[in-house]
């Protein structure tokens, strides 16, 4: 994680996109706090660059 | 115990992209493109990458083949040729020169290429030309 | 000192080695039709075909002999092969020793250093090894081209990156040159990860896939980007990467020869 992190910020794609943690199938209410507020900070952050470039890629040659 | 490489240039395409076919006790085991070479300076593509694969593969055709009641038969040189011409002058007979379409190679010389699509445009009567490339 | 004066040195120390049996061949490179070609020596008359190349593009003559080396002794476990190296290829092969693709008491390494020009070419962390036989050792070089992409903002970096990435060609040559790589299955062909027959590739699965698997073991020979035939500067991408590992746990591939890798060991983070 800390090496792929790092490598995302690299080539410019921010860190907070990525996220690990390890949550237990008995913590429920844990799970959706931490998906909630994932979906926050990536609403926060915007679209993701990549999908500019997916459409880069898509387009006809 | 024998290592050791061979300069050659690649079939696959018109580029003619150099590299060393590596052998080991004389059998084809990688291709490492060569760097000096003013074509290709260091770098393949995939297919030339992945060229001493086919080389000496059992699946290379040593025969002529002519398909014979729905299966593919070994056939001899002249057998082939015969069929192929008598084929040909059937289907030019029947339907005009036009029903056949002739798919030239970048794996052979400017001189085959030559002589193919000159038997399609004065034997056969056809300017149905093609290049592998474009497929 | 003259790269005559280096094959002469290489030459009479290979000699002696084969033909007291120390060796039973020497992974070398050979003059032959005008080029430099990697080689297996046998004997100490053919040694009279060995090269260095051209002296004013030493980097043109580099090639994976590791990777030659680790498949001749696969065919032939029992023999013990001396190999030419520089100062990356030593690193890799303390790599290889690690990673169980080469026995250590089967590989005796002939190192030449590099020159000065070739050294800052590659920003070369240690442009000699240690098993020096020809060359003085070369001076460390001024480390600048990572330093320069993390001075630039992360907007800036994404549109470098992501048009570097969209070039790809899905060649696959930066992993079959790469002294590195030896996986029977290579997560690059894992149709899971990366689709098939598709073009361009995803950016940025394709090339962060794979520096996240050369992560521990790249040892920055250079080898990937002079394959790259659309010129996507991989170096950079693997300098950065052994850079976190050398930030985050101390650890460099292949420095030290009995350093395992950071990655393959559990315990208590920093």
């Amino acid at each position: 994680m800390t090496v792929l992190s790092q490598m995302l910020a690299f080539t410019g794609i921010d860190q907070e996109r990525l996220r690990a943690r390890w949550v237990s199938s008995a913590e429920a209410p844990e799970f959706v706090e931490e998906v909630n507020a994932f979906i926050h900070t990536l609403k926060k952050l915007g679209p993701s660059p990549l999908k500019a470039a997916k459409g880069q890629e898509e387009e006809p040659a | 115990m024998e290592y050791k490489t061979t300069l050659t240039t690649c079939t696959y395409c018109g580029c003619g992209c150099n590299f060393y076919l590596e052998s080991l006790d004389g059998k084809l085991i990688g291709t490492i493109p060569c760097k000096t070479s003013p074509v290709n300076e260091g770098k393949l593509c995939i297919k030339g990458w992945n060229v001493h694969q086919f080389v000496q593969s059992e699946r290379r055709l040593t025969t002529p083949l002519i398909r014979k009641n729905g299966a593919l038969v070994k056939a001899s040189w002249d057998e082939a040729i015969a069929y192929t011409a008598e084929k040909l002058k059937g289907i030019k007979a029947d339907k005009g020169g036009d029903a056949v379409g002739f798919f030239a190679s970048a794996k052979v010389t400017n001189e085959e290429n030559f002589l193919m699509q000159k038997f399609a445009r004065a034997a056969i009567g056809t300017n149905n030309v093609d290049h592998c490339a474009r497929l | 000192m003259s790269q005559d004066t280096m094959i002469q040195d290489i030459k009479a120390h290979v000699a002696k080695l084969l033909e007291d049996g120390t060796i039973a061949g020497f992974v070398g490179l050979i003059e032959q039709n005008g080029h430099v070609a990697p080689h297996l020596f046998t004997s100490g008359e053919k040694l009279s075909g060995f090269s260095l190349g051209d002296f004013n593009s030493p980097g043109d003559s580099r090639y994976p002999l590791n990777k030659t080396l680790t498949t001749i002794a696969r065919a032939y476990p029992h023999q013990t092969f001396g190999v030419l190296v520089r100062g990356c290829d030593e690193r890799g092969l303390f790599g290889l020793f690690r990673l169980n693709q080469l026995r250590e008491n089967r590989v005796v390494a002939v190192g030449l250093s590099c020159p000065d020009a070739l050294a800052g070419a590659c920003e070369c962390k240690k442009p000699y090894p240690d098993a020096l036989v020809a060359g003085e050792k070369t001076q460390v070089p001024a480390l600048k081209q990572v330093a320069q992409m993390d001075g630039k903002d992360l907007a800036q970096r994404f549109d470098f990156w992501r048009d570097q990435f969209l070039k790809c060609v899905k060649c696959y040559g930066c992993r079959d040159i790469c002294p590195m790589c030896f996986c029977n299955e290579c997560s690059l062909e894992c149709e899971d990860l990366i689709k098939k027959g598709d073009l361009p590739v995803e950016v940025p699965v394709f090339h962060l896939t794979r520096a996240m698997h050369m992560a521990d073991r790249c040892v920055d020979c250079g080898l990937c980007d002079e394959a790259c035939p659309s010129d996507i500067p991989l170096r950079l991408l693997y300098k950065k990467t052994a850079e976190i590992m050398n930030v985050e746990f101390g650890f460099t591939s292949g420095l030290n020869k009995k350093e395992k890798s950071p990655l393959s060991t559990m315990g208590p983070s920093k």
